[in-house]
């Protein structure tokens, strides 16, 4: 997993590289451009987060892992410990790979994004910082699925659902037209919008859309939590 | 029996819907024993048993193992407890050692040569380091047998071990648990509908059926009563004569049946002999666990 994403790090920044004019893109502005693989780490995050309760239910192993001498809410716990550590494994993995090869391949020179200097590393890391939110949300959603509905499939076909058609939803139901609208979870998936100090649609702040995004995933684990507490293991 | 059961079940109900599965059960299993519990498909061992370790919720009532409650204090009633629930599923992309090593981590203080010893007692010392994909039934069987007494359990629960194991795994199994029972001070617990394989085993049996508890039976302690009257059985060449003559019992084809003991039987075979009919064969008709059995469910119907 980690090396195909190395790999299309390195694929990606080459295409850059023979596709621009020689020594006109710095070295930050080609991880900025990069950037748009970390949607990678997230479908990557998905599939672990889908399989990880799921799994246990489809191989029956579930049986063995619940007579041991911990508590189902513990067992719930590790597993999405687990699905965090690899989150921000793949992300750091993703950003050391993503800079390691821009520098290879780019000069070190400033360009008309970025100011030389920490600056720019400053401003990658506040989008990756965004991104990041959004990839813990769908991945928390695709944990969840995977406890309620014990099935991968579903898990990971409803979160790249989300990923995917989240923009349509805005458009759909903007919210400007419908004003409950701002308190959907597309809505407030992308919290980059905010960069800057901007007002988003309706009045919606950063502020705003991260304690909106915290519910959800707040209800989202108590949901998991309280099903997988309860649920009677059969067959 | 003065010893402090192992576990009480304790007038535990189980409904799910309006389906009641396990009706008002009351059970003590005393220490030390190969304890069977029986009853035809259908009839609620499963799901005692998935009550008994966890795995389902307990309607009403609770179920005690060495004095902590499962539904309480889960987590000190099940270090006492190794199980099989059913097919012992493995992780089949791992190698037996590195499932037995994952179960390992989860349960205190066991340590890489009790994990050894654990895959030496059932015998799989040669097979340990290949993926399970590879197994065979009766190996992951045994496999789920050492994952079971890892950590040295007070009780082990099994679901159906004999489930798929051939005449020889069975009778190996048959002579580990004697031997778990005996040395370690186990007490196992062992469900199925193979009657035969339970008269073998274990010690006592319960037999249940529709949820409820039917009997408890103590067995093995039929052979010391042999001179209690017994029905008898003798094969003789003209069984009118016969049973005028004796003047009492039944007769079945060639059978006169009586109930004698051991003087008696003597008595009525010299009688047979003198009186000049034949008698080719005497034996005392035991009636089989199966007979109780069935006797005692009615032929027993799912429903």
């Amino acid at each position: 997993m980690a090396a195909i994403l190395v790999f299309l790090t390195m694929l990606f920044s080459a295409l850059f590289y023979f596709g621009s004019p020689l020594n006109m893109v710095g070295a930050w502005e080609a991880v900025d451009q990069l950037s748009f693989l970390y949607y990678l780490v997230t479908i990557y995050s998905v599939v672990v987060a889908s399989d990880i309760v799921a799994g246990e239910f489809t191989w029956g192993t579930v049986k063995l892992l619940l007579i041991r001498p911990w508590t189902r809410t513990k067992i719930l716990v590790s597993k999405l410990l687990a699905v965090l550590l690899f989150t921000v494994l793949m992300t750091a993995v993703f950003l050391l790979a993503c800079i390691a090869v821009s520098f290879l391949l780019f000069p070190n020179i400033s360009s008309g994004i970025f100011p030389e200097g920490p600056g720019a590393f400053g401003m990658i890391m506040e989008d990756l910082l965004y991104r990041y939110i959004d990839l813990l949300v769908i991945t928390i959603f695709s944990f969840m699925i995977s406890t309620v509905f014990r099935s991968g499939g579903i898990a990971i076909g409803l979160s790249m659902f989300i990923l995917f058609a989240g923009g349509l939803f805005t458009m759909l139901f903007h919210p400007l037209r419908y004003p409950w609208a701002k308190y959907m979870l597309f809505v407030n998936m992308d919290l980059g919008k905010y960069r800057g100090g901007q007002i988003g649609p309706a009045g919606m702040t950063l502020g705003f859309s991260a304690a909106v995004l915290g519910v959800y995933v707040i209800a989202f684990l108590v949901i998991a939590w309280l099903v997988f507490k309860k649920r009677d293991v059969a067959a | 029996m003065a010893q402090e059961p192992v576990v009480r079940i304790q007038n535990v109900t189980k409904r799910i819907g309006s389906k009641v599965l396990i009706d008002r059960l009351t059970l003590d299993i005393p220490p030390g024993q190969v304890f069977g519990f029986l009853g035809p498909n259908g009839a609620g061992k499963t799901t005692t048993i998935r009550m008994m370790v966890g795995l389902m919720s307990i309607t009403k009532g609770d179920i005690l193992i060495q004095g902590a409650s499962v539904k309480s204090d889960f987590e000190r009633a099940i270090s006492a407890v190794g199980a099989i629930v059913e097919n012992p599923e493995m992780y089949k992309f791992l190698t037996g050692y590195q499932n037995l090593l994952h179960y390992a981590r989860m349960s205190p203080g066991i340590t890489k040569e009790r994990i050894m010893e654990a895959v030496e007692r059932v015998g799989m010392q040669h097979r340990i380091h290949d993926k399970v994909k590879t197994y065979s039934l009766g190996m992951r069987q045994r496999l789920g047998v050492a994952q079971a007494i890892l950590h040295r359990p007070k009780l082990l629960i099994l679901d159906e071990p004999t489930n798929g194991l051939d005449p020889q795994g069975i009778r190996e199994l048959r002579d580990y648990l004697r031997v778990l029972a005996k040395e370690e001070g186990a007490t196992v617990f062992v469900s199925s509908h193979l009657l035969s394989e339970m008269e073998l085993m274990c010690d006592t049996v319960a037999v249940i059926q529709h949820g409820r508890l039917i009997d408890v039976k103590t067995l093995g302690k039929e052979n010391d009563a042999a001179d209690r009257p017994q029905e008898t059985a003798f094969e003789v060449d003209a069984p009118e004569r016969a049973l005028r003559l004796v003047k009492e019992g039944r007769l079945e084809g060639n059978h006169l049946i009586v109930t004698a003991d051991r003087s008696a039987t003597a008595e009525i075979n010299t009688k047979l002999v003198l009186a000049g009919i034949s008698v080719y064969g005497i034996r005392v008709l035991t009636r089989s666990l199966e007979d109780q059995f069935l006797e005692m469910t009615g032929g027993g119907q799912i429903d």
